[in-house]
């Protein structure tokens, strides 16, 4: 870290911080200028640089590297690549995960998996306990809708991201899904994410809706500390002053998350939106800026949807987007849903 | 040209001499670092540093100003520093 001191430090304020510097365990260098004394702390040392900020004649504390490790560039350069089976997320292919909010019934879970896979999706989404807003909305169904999005997945070839609310379900959500997804709201369930890096299947971990980029990293590295590698990580819109939209969907936190680390990073414009005429046009941005996959809500009878009906898409804007993203990606050298299903001659 | 590589060959030769000063200077930080240890003292001695900047400020005859004096010598100092240091924790590995 680089320490500033102030103008009008005094020399026993300065000899302080290099005392408390070397304390820690870091090598000090010290750089007397004509106005502002600054201290550079390099090395091994150890402790909080908030103890170095408090101290007298301080003006500011400047940290050079970044707090997390295992999810960082630093430390593993090459891209990360997820496999699910026959699947990659964070290759050449932009993956897509398609399907309802929750799982609400069989026919609702069938006909919305059949029309995902016929647009090119390869993971199918969809909840079973759902995190509300309000504890008097829709909760979900349980082991029941596990059960259905899993034999609908099998049906249709598709992988399947669920999420995990809380611990007790890690075991029973285990048997049936293939991706553990982590919700905004669980982004800081510490708890929650050490049991999951002791888990033997992927983490999608959205980023919460208030959640600066370092401290969704953060999270990242309990789940990586934990042992488990297969992190990929989600925009899901953060919360601004603007209220037009349910949030506000940060695309550039996507080239800057490739920046600072290896993981995959995911967008979903569903939740980033929360309306779905909006969905579209930030998936399509969403992809042109680089994003690993998306996580997108579709549903065939949005306006009876259990949850989130505003922000699924018809079937057929799925479709629709999918073709337009088959343009965007190959412009910036990925490919989307290499065998068109259609084309195939796929039915099933 | 041939000022310039006389000038050169001079500064090279300067420099051979500062090298070979410098690990002599080093060479009694060490020492002085084993003799902390053994009476208790801390490797960061902030008045005596303040001393030694003091004393090479006072001797300086430019054209260096006495501000780039004392931070080439805060350099000096950071670096005998660390060797203090370093030569301190070999010698707790070893269990001297």
């Amino acid at each position: 870290m680089v320490v500033v001191m102030q103008e009008r430090a005094t020399e026993t304020e300065i000899q302080a911080v290099i005392a408390q510097l070397i304390e820690m365990g870091y090598d000090v260098h010290r750089s007397s200028g004509a106005t502002h004394t600054v201290i550079g702390a390099v090395g091994d040392g150890r402790g909080d640089p908030q103890l170095i900020s408090v101290q007298a004649g301080v003006r500011e504390v400047l940290r050079i590297t970044e707090p997390y490790k295992l999810a960082s560039r630093t430390f593993k350069p090459e891209n990360t690549v997820i496999a699910v089976g026959d699947l990659r997320i964070g290759g050449d292919e932009v993956v897509v995960m398609a399907g309802p909010c929750s799982a609400e019934s069989e026919e609702q879970v069938e006909s919305t998996a059949a029309a995902v896979k016929r647009a090119g999706a390869k993971v199918l989404r969809g909840g079973a306990f759902k995190p509300r807003s309000s504890p008097y909305s829709f909760q979900g169904l349980g082991e029941a809708g596990l059960r259905m999005l899993r034999s609908a997945a099998d049906r249709h070839d598709l992988k399947l991201v669920t999420e995990v609310m809380e611990i007790a379900q890690i075991e029973l959500i285990e048997k049936y899904a293939d991706i553990f997804q982590v919700g905004a709201r669980n982004m800081q369930n510490y708890s929650l994410l050490r049991e999951l890096g002791r888990a033997r299947k992927p983490v999608l971990l959205k980023r919460g809706i208030s959640a600066t980029i370092e401290e969704w990293l953060l999270s990242a590295e309990y789940v990586l500390s934990g042992g488990n590698k297969d992190v990929m990580l989600c925009e899901r819109g953060i919360r601004t002053f603007e209220s037009y939209t349910r949030n506000t969907l940060d695309i550039s936190a996507i080239p800057v998350v490739q920046k600072l680390s290896h993981l995959p990073v995911l967008v979903d414009p569903s939740h980033g939106t929360g309306r779905r005429d909006k969905v579209s046009p930030m998936a399509r941005a969403a992809v042109a800026a680089g994003a690993d996959g998306l996580l997108i809500e579709v549903h065939c009878d949005p306006d009876h949807a259990k949850s989130d009906g505003a922000q699924s898409m018809f079937p057929n804007q799925f479709d629709r987007l999918m073709a337009e993203l088959r343009v965007i990606a190959p412009a910036i050298g990925r490919s989307i849903c290499v065998e068109p299903v259609a084309r195939r001659g796929w039915s099933r | 040209m041939s000022d310039l590589e006389d000038f050169r060959q001079r500064i090279d030769a300067i420099d051979e001499h500062l090298v070979r000063l410098l690990n002599a200077r080093s060479a009694c930080a060490l020492e002085i670092g084993r003799i902390k240890e053994r009476e208790g003292m801390a490797v960061y001695q902030p008045a005596r540093e303040a001393e030694v900047l003091e004393k090479v400020r006072r001797s300086n005859t430019g054209p260096l100003d006495d501000a780039a004096v004392m931070r080439l010598f805060e350099r000096i100092i950071d670096e005998a520093r660390r060797l203090e240091r370093i030569a301190g924790a070999r010698r707790d590995a070893k269990g001297e």
